[in-house]
């Protein structure tokens, strides 16, 4: 198990052997980023089987009482600033923990990556900066993992910001493009402003607990010691850094714009991994949150009032891949939620069949788009013809979000709203039900419309549309199978596995729990979902021309996506840009030319003198050296005496 | 005295050290003029062996030889085989130079052993003249040294620069070393400790010689106001002399100064506590002008003499926060001097390997390496990175642990000034790293800086392969490859997890700090 910490380091050795040999590797370097994922993949089943077998006894692991679960933890001494056991010393350590939450993270994101990286091959060949693709790919999964093993907040702090790197790197890789350039630098921008949030919560508990590690931090929490106003404002600030990454509003904007970057990089950063870790450090730190109770609640309806906000979004947009984003953004809204009414196990449940399903939509998504080059569905339709594979597989990723039985997304929605709506208020539920309808219409509109509606008689492509090539077909077929088939680990089986309510859990073991009632009636929804987009976008029996003329004005409104976007531009044109010309003004003229350039100048005056003063002029050195010892020597002379 | 020659076998490394260097000179001779690579293949491997016989000999002995004046214990062991390894490094480094630029390599290679000779017996000196000795055997095999480039008028200049102020500083430092034992009778440390602390002999005389010694000690550390002499020898001397200098000599100073205040003064308390501002004042004007005279620096050598002088100013921070029976930070000024010494080996192995192609020295000829030389741009901006102070560098790890180790000692204000002067010293640092990443190539076509220089590996991806075949450097040789490996790796290595070496350099200062 102690060799978990291989996982990233492989793909951290990877990224700059390709950055600097790519040209002269086999492949450019992809294989060797697909190999250290690999092993990286390979090494998650050895941690995991090591984990498994591993009891509170074990050497390093013990049962950890702020969450229930075993946990295990290595560490190795970074250094100590002092020896160990002074007052004062400051010790750092590089360390991991293993626990059900990470294993899971751990294994979705290894496969994940491994299959969007396989699947690059056939998106991606023949690109320019092939090699420059992967060595990114290597470095985002490097500090992924890392982030997911992280024991410490500051590890996973500096993790954190180098995956905000790594997706501002990819999304504006194709850097050519004005629209990606200026995609990647919101995104950027718009996380950041998250992250400063969670670095001032991380200070703030470090000032509480006295260090970054979290063992230390929920441990203080559950035992109730911790300050409960410290806890609420932590974990409300560490909130802003989650809400910042999953695109929680109104920090959601630069999701959908992001999707400018190749569209396995969507698939991998901007579906099931990066975007997840807000919701992971919110599981993560869980202890906290619930130590709060205040922060919990607004959990609960930042997740909620994003869901809400995002799936109708969803319905509006015309853009394949941002119906998808904006479908993200609501499951990770409904994620979110599901973390505020406490259904930690449901949580987590979501965001793997989740991260399967939408990684399985992306890669579609892409599959199209590679061969149709049109990401406009108004331009797309009858595909199923033309790419029978990717029809199969997109309609099984897009019914498996939509909530249609036994597929992966049905299981795991379910476990949501049970936990909804026996966590909150009566309103949550209500609203989470609206949410799963419209996620189902969304679906069901765009697979319906892209692969089985009449095609656009206007589009002439210049080359026959064909089926994604193996490279590309593969990974999707095998997440295919996921998003089909992940639901079942839900079960209690017979024998030892008791479904991953016994394996992922917060205090209590939760056994398979099924509400009958919603789940008869989210079924209910969404089959009427399917069939309603079935009757309208592809028999074209219903028409929605009446609705959307008596709703014109809340269309546009949806359409315009709510004027968030406009906001922000009123608050940087109106707020920021006036205050940052202030404070540029005294940038320039007080900590430039006064603090910055005045010293370097004088400096340099000082240089051009002693220059001047230095010339063949050996004595002089001489000279300053005698002068300095008759200091030296008085200064001596007045502490001594 | 009993037996002045008994344990004699102590000294196996040095006695061996001394033939190695005689058998350069001599097989020199010998050696045709194409043949004369194989004179740093005998060097090398020959203080190869001497590390490896140093640690296996005199693992966990603590003794004293000629009644004191020397010492075999674990702080000589740690600098003898630090010493020996940076002899290895820097000669590996200086193959392809010599061969291209110097005449004589024979003479080099030779007197370059004999200066680690003289570092060796620095470390080891337990007493005044003894280290003095060793001092100028050092000392001049550096005069030589850097006058080595005969054909150039400005190693020429360096040379009777260095030589004339050189004289001066040990007329200095020998006075000062008569008015020490005129007044106290002594000259080893332990005995300046006991007569300090009896107060016998304590009058304006040693005042007045123990500030002389600490003036020619200054001037071998290069600490302000007797630095003058650094950037004029820097910029003469060859690449691979600068880089000794600024690394060997250096830590060698330090290595004599750490022991003589440690075992010599630290201990007598109530003296020491009055005469620790002293060198915290000297320390801190050290720091500000290395820094901020850097800023104004246009040729790479004089960049890197006035950034060593900075860091000199860091170190005498150590040496002011020294305190007795307390090795943290006699360890941080130990890890400081590893650390510094393994990343400036980097940035002196890549300048070299720029140098040997281009016969460039000055911060604008790096316009464009990014492009012209991918990987030496890397290792250069990893250098320099880590010089500045910046995590997981080695520069983070020595930094932060000398600091906090002065700051505990009670100069918080010295530890802040440190970190305030780091901070101006990153400005020099990246101008060296926009140069590289930022400026177009000379020559090169304008659209190849257009706009994303904040990410390096791309544009070198993109235009690495086909760069203005004027411009582009070729890839260093083997040998400074194998150095800007070793280094880089240290660098990181000493970045992420220095915990094993500060187990080590913790028995090093156990050694000359008895009772922590």
């Amino acid at each position: 198990m102690e060799l978990a910490w291989l996982i990233p380091v492989l793909s951290f050795i990877a990224f700059p052997i390709i950055v600097f040999w790519g040209k002269r590797l086999p492949g450019g370097g992809a294989p060797l980023a697909i190999g250290a994922i690999a092993a990286g993949f390979a090494l998650f089943w050895v941690a995991l089987l090591g984990f498994l077998a591993a009891t509170p006894d074990t050497e390093h692991c013990l049962t950890d009482a702020a969450t229930g679960t075993l946990a295990c933890n290595f560490q190795r001494a970074w250094f100590n600033a002092g020896l160990p056991g002074l007052p004062d010393s400051v010790a750092l350590s590089w360390g991991m923990t293993i626990d059900p939450l990470a294993l899971a993270m751990l294994g979705m994101v290894t496969l994940v990556a491994l299959m969007v990286q396989i699947y690059s091959l056939g998106y991606m060949k023949g690109d320019p900066h092939f090699g420059w693709y992967y060595a990114c790919h290597a470095l985002f999964a490097a500090a992924m993992l890392t982030l997911v093993l992280a024991d410490s907040f500051l590890l996973l702090y500096v993790a954190w910001e180098l995956v905000g790197a790594c997706s501002y790197l990819l999304i504006g890789f194709w850097h050519e493009r004005p629209a990606a350039r200026e995609a990647a630098k919101k995104a950027f921008i718009v996380t950041r402003l998250g992250d400063v949030g969670l670095l001032l919560g991380i200070l703030l508990l470090w000032r509480e607990v006295g260090s970054f590690s979290m063992t230390a931090a929920f441990e203080l929490a559950h035992s109730g010691e911790m300050s409960h106003g410290v806890a609420t404002a932590s974990s409300l600030l560490m909130l802003l850094g989650a809400m910042g990454k999953s695109a929680q509003f109104p920090f959601h904007v630069w999701l959908p714009d992001a999707m400018e970057g190749p569209t396995p990089v969507s698939a991998l950063i901007h579906a099931a991994t990066m975007v997840a870790a807000g919701v992971y450090l919110v599981a993560r730190a869980f202890p906290i949150f619930q130590y709060s109770g205040d922060a919990l609640m607004a959990v609960a309806i930042v997740g909620l009032v994003t869901a809400l906000m995002a799936s109708t979004i969803a319905l509006t947009s015309t853009d394949l891949k941002r119906i998808l984003a904006y479908s993200t953004i609501s499951h990770l809204g409904l994620m979110m939620l599901s973390l505020g009414a406490g259904g930690y196990t449901a949580a987590l449940f979501h965001l793997l069949a989740h991260g399967f399903s939408k990684a399985l939509l992306f890669l579609g998504a892409g599959s199209v788009l590679h061969s149709t080059e049109q990401q406009d569905i108004r331009h797309m339709g009858g595909l199923r013809k033309a790419m029978p594979l990717t029809a199969l597989l997109f309609s099984l990723g897009a019914m498996s979000l939509g909530g249609i039985p036994i597929l992966a997304g049905f299981w795991s929605k379910d476990e949501v709203l049970s936990a909804v709506s026996h966590g909150l208020h009566p309103v949550f539920i209500v609203l989470a039900l609206v949410t799963a309808l419209l996620s189902a219409l969304y679906m069901a509109r765009a697979m319906f419309v892209v692969f089985f509606g009449p095609s656009p008689e206007s589009e002439h492509h210049d080359h026959p549309v064909h089926d994604a090539p193996l490279a590309m077909a593969a990974p999707m077929v095998l997440l295919g199978v996921l998003a089909a088939g992940f639901g079942l680990i839900s079960f209690n089986w017979p024998g030892s596995f008791g479904g991953i309510g016994s394996f992922l859990f917060y205090h209590e073991p939760e056994g398979f729990h099924f509400t009958w009632w919603l789940g008869i009636l989210s079924t209910i929804l969404a089959v009427a979902a399917f069939a309603f987009g079935y009757l309208v976008y592809v028999r074209k029996s219903l028409s929605l021309e009446g609705f959307r003329r008596s709703f014109a004005p809340a269309i546009r409104v949806v359409e315009r996506k709510y004027y968030v976007d406009e906001l922000y531009q009123w608050v940087v044109d109106r707020v920021v840009m006036v205050f940052s010309r202030f404070i540029a003004l005294f940038d320039r003229a007080v900590v430039n030319d006064v603090l910055v350039n005045g010293p370097a100048n004088s400096a340099r005056r000082l240089g051009v003198a002693m220059r001047l003063h230095v010339t063949g002029h050996v004595y002089s050195y001489a000279l300053v050296m005698a002068l300095g010892a008759a200091a030296l020597a008085i200064l001596w002379w007045w502490r001594v005496a | 005295m009993p037996g002045l020659t008994e344990n004699l076998l102590l000294l196996t490394p040095e006695f061996a050290l001394t033939g190695l260097a005689l058998l350069v000179l001599a097989v020199d001779l010998f050696l045709p003029e194409s043949r004369k690579g194989w004179l740093a293949l005998i060097s090398i491997v020959g203080l190869l062996g001497l590390a490896v016989l140093s640690v296996v000999m005199l693992q966990g002995r603590e003794e004293t030889l000629y009644g004191g004046l020397l010492a075999v214990d674990r702080f000589a062991l740690v600098f003898k085989v630090f010493f020996l390894g940076l002899g290895v490094l820097i000669i590996l480094s200086s193959v392809d130079f010599v061969r291209k630029h110097l005449s004589h390599p024979g003479e080099f290679y030779g007197i370059l052993l004999l200066s680690i000779l003289g570092m060796n017996f620095m470390a080891q000196a337990r007493e005044l003249l003894t280290a003095y000795i060793a001092l100028e055997l050092l000392s001049f095999s550096l005069y030589v040294l850097t006058a080595y480039a005969r054909s150039n008028p400005k190693s020429n200049e360096a040379g009777l620069k260095y030589i004339i102020i050189g004289a001066f500083s040990s007329a200095l430092l020998l006075y000062g070393l008569s008015m020490v034992y005129s007044s106290l009778g002594t000259t080893s440390f332990a005995a300046i400790r006991d007569a300090l602390a009896s107060g016998a002999g304590a009058g304006p005389t040693l005042w007045v010689g123990l500030a002389l010694l600490i003036v020619g000690l200054g001037f071998k550390l290069a600490a302000v106001p007797f630095h003058m002499w650094a950037p004029d020898v820097y910029e003469g001397a060859s690449l691979p002399v600068t880089a000794y200098l600024a690394i060997g000599s250096k830590a060698a100073a330090f290595a004599l100064v750490l022991r003589l205040f440690a075992e010599g003064i630290v201990p007598v308390v109530d003296i020491w506590s009055r005469w620790q501002i002293i060198v915290a004042v000297m320390a801190a004007v050290t720091m500000l002008v290395g820094n901020l005279v850097a800023l104004a620096q246009r040729n790479l050598k004089r960049l890197m003499a006035y950034s060593s002088i900075g860091h000199v100013g860091f170190l005498l921070a150590g040496i002011a926060a020294l305190g007795p029976g307390d090795t943290l930070v006699a360890n941080g000024i130990i890890l400081y001097l590893v650390g510094y010494a393994v990343t400036s080996i980097v940035v002196f192995a890549a300048l070299i390997a720029f140098f040997n192609h281009t016969g460039q020295e000055e911060i604008a000829d790096l316009a464009g390496l990014a492009d012209r030389q991918p990987f030496l741009a890397a290792a250069l901006a990893i250098g320099m990175f880590s010089l500045s102070g910046l995590p997981i560098f080695a520069g983070f790890t020595i930094k932060f642990y000398l600091f906090t180790a002065v700051a505990r000692a009670g100069f918080l204000w010295l530890a802040a000034l440190a970190v305030f002067a780091s901070f101006i010293s990153l400005y020099y640092y990246l101008q060296v790293i926009r140069q590289m990443y930022i400026q177009p190539a000379p020559g090169a076509p304008p659209e190849q800086s257009h706009g994303h220089a904040a990410e390096p590996p791309p544009d070198s991806n993109a235009h690495g392969a086909a760069p203005d075949a004027a411009s582009a450097i070729p890839s260093p040789g083997w040998r400074l490859a194998l150095v800007l490996g070793l280094g880089l790796a240290g660098v990181f290595w000493l970045g992420v997890y220095p915990a094993p070496l500060v187990a080590i350099i913790e028995g090093a200062s156990r050694a000359i700090l008895p009772g922590g």
